[in-house]
């Protein structure tokens, strides 16, 4: 029975349509300015998967244009049509070919995630303070010095960012680092980056976190080492008491609980 | 448009000019169906307090449950869930009797039930006036009112459901047949998963 | 006077809900005083004397308007008001602002009740759309533009998408398995009634000092547990939808096991019915979970407790995974019912069996149990705990497969068949198979751990929930509609507004919703009122498109009103269909059937010589036919 369709020509038509999709829609650079060694690996899975779904998509529509073409009814045709109710094998084809192209995406974002997040010996700590609606950053392997509203990084070498939330949930993303998290009050939240591009960057929140959310930004300077150098030196303001305390009591996964009555 | 009721069994009569009686495509009966849904339900909303005392016994994991100086009085809760329990027997005695005609039995079981399950809220609630930590205290005691508190809800629910088959018992309603002490029948259920429902709460929040 | 304050109605209704309110306000104070706290709560969060007045007012007005009499008189073991059925059936349209126990005329307000919802959402959407079509303030400020699109998406998700498939399903899904009406008729009322106050709820926190709840549809803690009186709102809104839809699928799932026709098994169902069996088991066991979740918010708000406040000890991120347990299940119970909706369409269209009609019904059971398993691809970079992310990326990528079955089957269901696309429900059901592809796909890029860490929470997102939302659930609705619209209302609509309105909503809905995705991955927030001035031309073409596609929508409201009234009467079957709702008058007579119809075949046996799905009361019986085996393989 669906012998007597084109398969071949269809299947062409779909590669065609899936790869002139794919030219157009991974020529255009969607995800904006590379700037961590993480970026070009999830670009990467960005770009396969859209030559994968574009291949679905037009899977999809040669299907059903072919159908609406060849099968549409004629004006005044009030007859049925064919009692075709399956065919087996068209089924399990289109029960097992996704399950592998899915199964083969899950393999390969768990490897880039993998290797996204591979901490490094040689890291530095960054302590992230995010509340309503400022960020401000501690340095702990400097001296502890503080700074607000502006975090400076040095290129090429891995940093690790210990977040505080001080209110209410905010999160911490650099596009252009296409890395993002979630600053949960009560616990410490990490992320890793390796930036490799020197720059000027916006840290943007994620998560509402009230009127402000909008406006809750900040600015991030990726130097050479020696210009940070000289940044941190100059700096002379410590982290602050209170914002000290929540990172001795926030912890990996949880808040310390506190004793009776201290509600 | 029969039996149209909630879960208590509705009473057949007849005039016509109704709609056609529709047709039972199942053995089991519409208000039985209807009350085991709505258990299934009623579990998962415990499911979401205890998920939340999992996250904040578990995973929080604080160095005491209960936190000093708390105490929770077993000894008396055990008690009380024997109380409880032992009104699951009664129950099934009512039913049992009106299944076999014996009205007196039904009335004994339903009005003994009803009373253990006032002595067991009674309890509970003179438990909460003299445990001396508010819901307010820490998240234990924000999840230990909410669990008992929440199964207490059911207690007094299942209470009102009794009251409604007790009254109707007296008013000389119910009979021997299936679907004459369906009113009897599905207060008993819920009344059967409040106590078992008691029995996990009991175990997680006291004892463990 | 008198006699109107005991008839249940509006009056009684009315007094009830004072009296309701004014007691739960005494017993605030009351419980207050008793325990020495001072009279009217001070802090900016909780009003208890403002809560549960909201909560017993209602009630009080379901008590009032009558929802209750006949179980209060049965309770009471009086003698129940005979079934005089005055409560059944519609006479004039009065009859609709009745607490009437009519599946069909509670189908009806249904459905005019969500799409009102759905009107008032989308003019929100529409003030969301002029803030954003320029980068700064355009005509609300950033705390009130916050409350807009909470209101929006709470409005669009709790009632109008969810309850709106009740609605359809309601009016037809009883005629489709041969029943009289459902198996509860007075708890089926009593679902509807609880629905307007949870809409109106939702509407009036805009009443509330400190205006509309502003923490989003998700309302996470401790955002949420902060937030002025207007956040209540929302937990209690919530609460009665809930309420509203898990009694609903109690009913329904009764119905659909106990009530159907002699004849019709299982595997005879419409998939209409199976898609609302399946959705009826999410409801029931996952939607307990929000409102245990919005519970718990409202205590922390009202009697300060302490789940979530982590400096008592309480856990922050459990919110999100009690709140995503119920609402990832909750886009499958927007979805699923469509599906139904669009097998029934396409099947009837292009004349020909559904292809594949059991694996069709297999899958659904299959994302019913899938969805129950991927609830943390919501939390990928909450910072919960890492090792569930891989294990929730493969559940969630795995749904794809069941539902590309569904895509596949509906496609391959067209071939060797005679497509009509004269109505407006086929465009609609075409449009959605390419529409809904798109958002599906954009989902699984989201279920990708990696990609979902860098689109998370931006304009991405908003492009996919609005594709698989609009594109996906609501061209199903507006298929419905179409397609059941000589049913309901015994005329036909004007199938060339039917075609404006589709086309235009076509290109809106893409005109609007594509350019989303790239802004978001190119660096667009979502949940802001202000952007960064790059992203100022994209947000204006995309406002461009928004206003045209609501234009759109009033080409709609026009259609179906004006038809309503006016329009050519409509013959017991336009479509020529199969089902059993298709084998009575338009609209039904007001019992549904004289008789209970039989069933001797499937419903879709379209083509197959002398096949008949159900025989009618008085039909000359004929001897039933096994299934045709499956006809040509390849
Ligand atoms: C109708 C509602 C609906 C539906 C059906 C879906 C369907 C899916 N959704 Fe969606 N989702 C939402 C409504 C919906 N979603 C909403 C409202 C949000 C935002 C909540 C908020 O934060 O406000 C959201 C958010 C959301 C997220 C969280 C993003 C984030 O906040 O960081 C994720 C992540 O995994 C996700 C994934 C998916 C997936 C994998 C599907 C899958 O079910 C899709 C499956 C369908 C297809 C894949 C297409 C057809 C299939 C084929 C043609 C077969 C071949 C295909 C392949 C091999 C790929 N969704
Ligand atoms: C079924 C669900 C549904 C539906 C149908 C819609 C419909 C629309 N939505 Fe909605 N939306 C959501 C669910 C839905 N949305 C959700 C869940 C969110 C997330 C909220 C959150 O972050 O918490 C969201 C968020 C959301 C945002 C992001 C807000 C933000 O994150 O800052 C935007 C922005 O453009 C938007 C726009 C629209 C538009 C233009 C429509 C249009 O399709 C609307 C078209 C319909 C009409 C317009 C109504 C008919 C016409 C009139 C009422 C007459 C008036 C008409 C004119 C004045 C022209 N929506
Ligand atoms: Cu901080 Cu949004
Ligand atoms: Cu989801």
């Amino acid at each position: 029975m669906y012998g007597r369709l084109p398969i071949a020509k269809m299947l062409a038509a779909t590669v065609a349509l899936a790869a002139a999709i794919s030219v157009v829609m991974v020529s255009i650079h969607w995800d904006g300015q590379q700037a961590s060694t993480a970026a070009p690996k999830i670009d990467d899975l960005l770009n396969v998967m859209i030559v994968l779904s574009s291949f679905v998509f037009s899977l999809v529509c040669v299907m059903l244009f072919y159908a609406l073409w060849k099968f549409k009814a004629k004006p005044g045709d009030e007859s049925d049509g064919e009692p075709i109710h399956g065919n087996t094998r068209l089924e399990v084809a289109w029960t097992v070919i996704p399950t592998i192209i899915v199964l083969f995406g899950a393999g390969y974002s768990w490897s880039v995630l993998h290797d996204i997040e591979q901490p490094a010996k040689n890291a530095m700590t960054v302590d992230v303070f995010s509340q309503q609606y400022a960020w401000s950053f501690g340095y702990p392997g400097k001296g502890d010095v503080y700074v607000q509203g502006e975090m400076h990084v040095p290129v090429n070498r891995q940093i690790q960012f210990k977040m505080h939330a001080q209110d209410v949930i905010h999160s911490f993303w650099v596009p252009e680092w296409r890395i993002k998290k979630d600053n949960v009050p009560g616990i410490t939240t990490t992320a890793i980056v390796t930036p490799d591009r020197l720059g000027t960057y916006q840290l943007i929140c994620t998560e509402l976190c009230g009127f402000g959310h909008a406006s809750m930004r900040a600015k991030v300077m990726v130097e050479t080492p020696a210009d940070f150098r000289k940044w941190v030196a100059g700096l002379k303001e410590t982290v602050p008491a209170p914002l000290k305390e929540s990172i001795v009591q926030d912890t990996e996964t949880n808040p310390v609980p506190l004793s009776a009555g201290g509600a | 448009m029969e039996s149209a009721t909630v879960a208590l069994g509705g009473h057949a009569h007849e005039e016509h000019h109704g709609p056609p009686e529709a047709n039972q495509s199942s053995r089991i009966d519409r208000q039985t169906l209807g009350i085991l849904l709505f258990i299934v339900s009623e579990v998962m909303l415990f499911g979401a307090f205890f998920a939340s005392y999992f996250f904040l016994r578990v995973v929080v994991h604080p160095p005491m449950w209960p936190p000093a100086p708390y105490k929770l009085p077993v000894a008396v809760a055990g008690v009380n869930t024997a109380i409880l329990v032992s009104s699951s027997f009664t129950i099934h005695y009512a039913l049992e009797s009106i299944r076999r005609g014996n009205r007196k039995g039904l009335k004994l079981g339903l009005v003994l039930t009803w009373l253990l399950g006032a002595t067991f809220l009674f309890i509970q609630i003179n438990e909460y006036v003299h445990l001396g930590f508010s819901a307010r205290d820490l998240a234990f005691g924000s999840i230990f009112y909410s669990l008992t508190g929440l199964h207490g809800a059911h207690v007094f629910v299942g209470l009102c459901l009794l009251s409604f088959a007790t009254i109707r018992a007296f008013r000389g309603h119910f009979g021997p047949e299936e679907k004459d002490h369906l009113g009897v029948e599905v207060p008993g259920i819920y009344w059967h998963f409040v106590d078992v429902m008691w029995i996990i709460v009991y175990t997680a929040v006291y004892i463990l | 006077m008198v006699a109107a304050i005991k008839r249940p109605g509006w009056i009684r209704g009315a007094l009830g809900a004072l009296l309701g309110a004014a007691f739960g306000f005494a017993l605030v104070v009351a419980l207050r005083k008793a325990s020495g706290l001072p009279t009217f709560q001070t802090e900016q969060t909780g009003y208890p004397q403002v809560v549960v007045p909201l909560i017993s007012g209602p009630l009080g007005f379901l008590l009032g308007f009558g929802c209750f009499d006949y179980w209060l008189r049965w309770a009471a073991g009086m003698p129940t008001i005979p079934e005089d059925h005055s409560q059944h059936g519609a006479k004039s349209w009065k009859d609709y602002f009745r607490f009437n126990t009519d599946h069909k005329v509670i189908g009806i307000q249904y459905i005019c009740t969500t799409f009102f919802f759905f009107f008032v959402g989308g003019l929100m959407a529409m003030l969301i759309r002029a803030e954003l079509a320029q980068p700064g303030t355009q005509i609300v400020d950033a705390g009130t533009y916050n409350s807009l699109f909470s209101t929006h998406a709470t409005l669009m998700i709790f009632v109008f998408v969810i309850p709106v498939f009740a609605g359809i399903a309601n009016y037809v899904l009883p005629l489709m398995i041969g029943a009289p009406d459902m198996a509860f008729p007075r708890l089926n009322a009593l679902s509807f009634w609880m629905l307007p106050i949870a809409g109106l709820l939702f509407v009036g926190s805009f009443l509330a000092p400190g205006g509309a709840f502003d923490a989003g549809w998700t309302g996470y803690a401790p955002l949420s547990t902060g937030a002025p009186l207007g956040q209540s709102f929302f937990n209690l809104g919530v609460q009665f939808a809930g309420a509203s839809s898990i009694a609903t699928a109690l009913n329904f799932l009764v119905t659909i096991i106990t009530m159907r026709a002699p004849g019709m098994t299982f595997w005879r169902m419409p998939l209409l019915v199976w898609a609302n069996l399946s959705t009826s088991l999410l409801v029931v066991a996952a939607t307990p979970f929000i409102a245990g979740v919005q519970f718990m918010v409202l205590f922390d708000r009202a009697l300060h407790t302490n789940f979530f406040q982590f400096s008592g000890g309480g856990d922050v991120i459990s919110y999100q995974h009690i709140f995503w347990f119920y609402s990832h299940p909750a886009v499958y119970i927007m979805m699923l019912p469509g599906f139904g909706i669009i097998s029934e369409v396409i099947s009837t269209h292009s004349r020909k069996p559904i292809f594949g009609y059991r694996l069709m019904a297999l899958a659904l059971i299959g994302i019913v149990v899938l969805s129950y398993s991927v609830w943390a691809h919501h939390m990928f970079v909450a910072g919960m705990f890492s090792w569930l992310r891989v294990p929730m990326m493969i559940t969630t990528l795995l749904i794809a497969v069941p539902t590309g079955i569904k895509i596949f089957s509906w496609l391959g269901t067209l071939y060797f068949g005679k497509i009509h696309t004269y109505s407006t429900s086929m465009l609609f059901a075409l449009a959605f198979i390419v529409t809904f592809t798109i958002g599906g796909i954009s989902g699984v890029m989201l279920g990708m751990v990696p990609l979902d860490i860098h689109v998370s929470d931006t304009y991405f997102i908003v492009a996919h929930i609005h594709f698989v939302l609009f594109g996906g659930s609501v061209f199903t609705i507006f298929a419905g509609i179409y397609h059941w619209f000589p049913k309901i209302t015994g005329r036909m609509y004007d199938e060339r507004l039917g075609r404006v309105h589709f086309w235009g909503t076509l290109i809106g809905t893409w005109g609007t919703f594509i350019p989303m995705h790239w802004i978001g991955m190119d660096g667009m927030p979502r949940r802001v009122a202000d952007y960064a001035s790059q992203f100022g031309n994209w947000n204006l073409l995309i406002s461009v498109f928004a206003f045209f596609l609501g234009a759109v929508q009033l080409v709609f409201l026009y259609n179906m009103i004006v038809s309503w009234r006016f329009g050519p009467r409509a013959e017991a079957n336009p479509w020529r269909a199969k089902s059993i709702e298709w084998l009575v008058s338009s609209p039904p007579p007001i019992f549904n059937f004289p008789e209970i119809p039989r069933v001797v075949g499937g419903p879709y046996e379209y083509g197959v010589p002398g096949a008949r799905h159900a025989i009618m009361a008085g039909e000359s019986a004929e001897v039933e036919r096994p299934e045709p085996a499956v006809v040509g393989t390849t």
